[in-house]
């Protein structure tokens, strides 16, 4: 799950960024999301931060320059970062690098993400859709520092800020990014078990939906499906099934190769724990 | 030297035994935790343990998430042999044993303090009596005081009027208070709820700060009454002919490790609570104080929902009387703990 919610936040980058100052930036995050072999980013993507660090020094108002830095840290403390306190430090700097884009695409989102959730939620319903590439791009981010706190209640209570926040996305515009805002409404629906609270049919049709959004390339959605809804429901069928499907694709995909890459080796590790999850 | 005759006889039982596994007992155990939070955590070290302590004779197999259904289909499994445990609310196992929901009548206990001294006594009188009827069970873990959240302050209880106050589907004890207060209540199953709030099928809640964080009703019922209604707990419970099958040796074991991982488990849940609490505060929720004029309307409304549920589900009115005793005892002692925190 941890690989899943924050290679996701990638996506988003390319797209905001062709407003940034920076075409050296644009290219490098399309580099990124477009490469094979995780390894390399994951040793490379340290001198990327420090560089989106330099140019946001440069042009601290620079909302696209914010959200690419927001994007990259979280997604590299969530995807590469396995030591739990750093994981926590980079996460922190992705979510207020979100927050800062926020506030600089509306002014009344300044500070609104420590304020009451009734106004919060207030001032996110008042934002259109040009607002949706930082609603998106900031929410993402901020999943993934609550992913790196869930020992924090504080944390766990914004998770539906980051609700508010992909649902504003949705309802503005499903197709951004293919739909990638639903697979954070996906996992936040298939949390707990429905006896629980939870709801496990609903996180499946937000999973589907970026699977035909995304006309079946994002594989990361079928790995959520397995692990967040088969493994909830006990469907071991469609479990087993999607992990196969996904091990065999061909994760190449413009803006979706490395989350596709490591949605097939995370679909190998399911696959190879689930007779321990399923069997008896 | 009975020591030194079980170590003899383990060694027999190996060299005679090479197929350790044909004795070994595993026990398939239900769980609405979900994959990877604390409390599985907590019980995959203890099955650990028990494993090697055991040396592979007894392990355990867990379904969690809620895979295995509600709380009554994992008891109903258990007695069809198809689970041999499972963890449960306390007051799904007023199935087994009435008296197994007396913790959670309506405002039973004032203060975690008055939890604390109850339960440091009646714990071992209620295992026993799950004993009695077949169950084993490692202790209690609390999840905690539940209070009232509302879309609106209920400050007095004329404010109850006319609100649509959510009650938990097949729940004797909520039926209870709410037909003693004169409430309408709107059934739902769990997962409407937070639909319910937003679209105002129903304004009144009542759960336990983590329950409101993990379940977002907070952010549409933002207003909670400081007055602890039910405590709720739960229990993890292993039927009496599956514990059976283990040696003498092997059951102590199982209990000392899960006994532990339960009090650790126990203990976690309070702070869970009281992080929750100010973290809801931090949320924009607000606390409202009820007057002592409220507040003595609701012990009213209580005492006639406990005499309700008294006469209808046949506690043993031995057990009932303890309670009371130790709750006086204790509230003589400290006459200030009313806090409820």
């Amino acid at each position: 799950m941890v690989v899943a919610l924050l290679t996701v936040a990638t996506a988003g980058c390319s797209s905001i960024m062709s407003s940034a100052t920076s075409g050296l930036a644009d290219n490098l995050t399309q580099a990124v999301l477009d490469q094979n072999d995780p390894e390399t980013v994951r040793q490379g993507a340290p001198a990327y931060l420090l560089l989106i660090d330099g140019l946001i020094a440069d042009n601290p108002r620079n909302p696209g320059l914010l959200l690419a830095g927001a994007n990259l840290y979280s997604s590299y403390a969530g995807a590469f970062v396995d030591d739990s306190e750093r994981a926590a430090k980079l996460s922190l700097k992705g979510r207020d690098y979100g927050w800062a884009a926020l506030c600089r695409s509306d002014k009344k989102a300044c500070g609104a993400w420590s304020a009451p959730y009734e106004d919060f939620e207030r001032v996110i319903d008042g934002m259109g859709r040009k607002d949706v590439p930082v609603l998106y791009g900031a929410g993402a981010a901020w999943a993934s520092w609550i992913r790196a706190n869930t020992d924090d209640w504080s944390a766990i209570a914004d998770k539906a800020r980051v609700d508010a926040m992909m649902q504003r996305v949705v309802a503005l515009d499903e197709t951004y990014e293919d739909g990638a805002a639903f697979l954070y409404l996906g996992i936040l629906a298939t949390l707990l078990p429905e006896a629980a609270g939870g709801k496990p049919e609903q996180g499946r049709a937000h999973f589907e939906r970026v699977i035909e959004l995304s006309g079946g390339r994002n594989l990361m959605a079928k790995v959520l499906l397995a692990e967040s809804y088969a493994r909830l429901v006990f469907d071991r069928e469609l479990h087993d099934s999607l992990c196969r499907e996904v091990i065999e694709a061909d994760p190449v995909a413009p803006g979706l190769t490395l989350s596709n890459t490591l949605a097939q080796e995370q679909a190998a590790d399911l696959l190879g724990s689930s007779e321990d999850y399923f069997g008896d | 030297m009975p020591i030194a005759r079980s170590l003899l006889s383990m060694i027999v039982a190996f060299a005679m035994c090479p197929a350790v596994e044909a004795q070994s007992v595993r026990l398939k155990i239900a769980t609405m935790a979900p994959d990877r939070t604390l409390w599985m955590r907590e019980m995959t070290k203890a099955a650990d343990e028990v494993k090697e302590r055991t040396e592979g004779r007894v392990s355990f197999r867990f379904y969690p998430g809620g895979t295995m259904g509600s709380d009554s289909a994992v008891l109903r499994k258990i007695r069809i042999g198809q689970l041999h445990g499972g963890v449960v609310l306390a007051g799904s196992l007023a199935d087994i044993d009435p008296d197994l929901e007396i913790y959670s009548l309506p405002l039973l206990f004032n203060s975690y303090g008055e939890v604390d001294f109850v339960r440091e006594k009646m714990d071992e009188v209620l295992i026993g009596e799950l004993a009695a009827k077949g169950y084993v069970s490692f202790g209690f873990t609390e999840t905690g005081f539940t209070y009232l959240f509302s879309a609106k302050p209920t400050r007095t209880f004329d404010d109850l009027k006319g609100r649509k106050t959510w009650m938990m589907q097949d729940d004797p004890v909520s039926l209870a208070i709410v037909e003693a207060a004169g409430l309408s209540p709107v059934p739902l199953p769990v997962s409407d709820v937070l639909t319910g709030l937003q679209t105002g099928l129903i304004d009144t809640v009542a759960a336990p700060p983590v329950g409101a964080i993990a379940l977002q009703w907070f952010t549409k019922a933002k207003y909670l009454t400081d007055l602890p209604i039910t405590y709720v707990c739960g229990s993890m419970v292993v039927s009496a002919k599956a514990f059976n099958r283990m040696s003498p040796e092997d059951q102590e074991i199982v209990r000392e490790v899960f006994g532990r991982a339960n009090t650790t488990l126990d203990g976690t849940s309070r702070s869970d609570n009281e992080e929750a609490r100010q973290a809801l505060v931090k949320q924009g929720v607000e606390l409202v104080h009820p007057s002592d004029a409220t507040h003595a309307k609701w012990e009213e409304i209580a005492a006639a929902a406990t005499d309700r549920l008294v006469e209808q589900q046949g506690y043993d009115p031995s057990i009932m009387a303890m309670i009371d005793e130790l709750l006086s005892s204790y509230r003589t002692r400290d006459s200030s703990g009313t806090s409820g925190n």
